[in-house]
């Protein structure tokens, strides 16, 4: 799992790459802890390279949601792989996160 | 396939990447190989974190494909508790009213053909089926 921060400062674009399991969905939200501290109302998740989230991923992108909800701002995930996607399809994350 | 982990503290990689390993999963179409993954991790860190009150259990795991039917049986000498008796996440709730968690065994019913539980000789069972005969 790899997490790159490409633009810190207006709208925060990060890629995500390979998989968020149980090994690793800690090291994830760390990564993310940024996001969800921080004042930064634009936010867009590259999940073009994501190719697995377990349960434990799936927490972290709702910690996300409702941080980045809580203070007026979006946060989308863009280009999901089919596979993730069923899982966001599956748990109705799809309705409570934008997925484009 | 067909292994016991004793003790299972530490070992939740190693039991599903041996899972993962076998032929017949191996061999699957990537988002087929995913979905197994997934509902793999989902019992084994199950077990692994709540199965064994203090210290550290086993684990016996046992793979098969039968009649185009890939079979997972899972079993430990833990504290006996179904998880398929917990209450399905209410998927239809607004984000900020959605708890963190309690997502594992509801994706692994949904993604498998068939889940069930049994408490037998002092072991919880979980046993998970999926049909993988046009994918083999």
């Amino acid at each position: 799992m790899e997490v790159k921060v490409i633009s810190p400062v207006d709208k925060v674009l990060v890629q995500i790459k390979g998989r968020v399991d149980t090994t690793n969905a800690a090291q994830f939200q760390e990564d993310l802890t940024f996001i969800m501290q921080g004042d930064m109302k634009d936010i867009e998740l590259d999940c073009s390279e994501l190719e697995y989230t377990s349960s434990q991923g799936l927490r972290v992108f709702l910690m996300l949601q409702k941080a980045v909800q809580s203070r007026g701002g979006k946060m989308v995930l863009t280009n999901m792989q089919t596979q993730v996607k069923e899982v966001f399809d599956i748990t109705g994350f799809s309705n409570i996160i934008k997925i484009l | 396939m067909k292994k016991r982990y004793d003790p299972i503290s530490g070992k939740s990689g190693a039991i599903i990447e041996d899972v993962m390993a076998t032929p017949e999963v191996a061999n699957l179409p990537f988002e087929l190989n995913m979905r197994i993954r997934l509902c793999v991790e989902e019992v084994v860190e199950n077990v692994v974190n709540y199965a064994y009150d203090s210290g550290s259990g086993y684990m016996a795991v046992e793979t098969c494909l039968c009649a185009g039917v890939w079979q997972i049986r899972f079993e430990d000498a833990g504290v006996p508790f179904n998880p398929l008796d917990k209450d399905d996440p209410d998927i239809t709730l607004s984000a900020e009213d959605r708890p963190i968690g309690g997502l594992g065994i509801f994706l692994c019913k949904q993604m498998m053909d068939h889940v069930e539980y049994h408490y037998e000789d002092g072991c919880n069972v979980l046993i998970m089926e999926k049909k993988i005969e046009n994918f083999v």
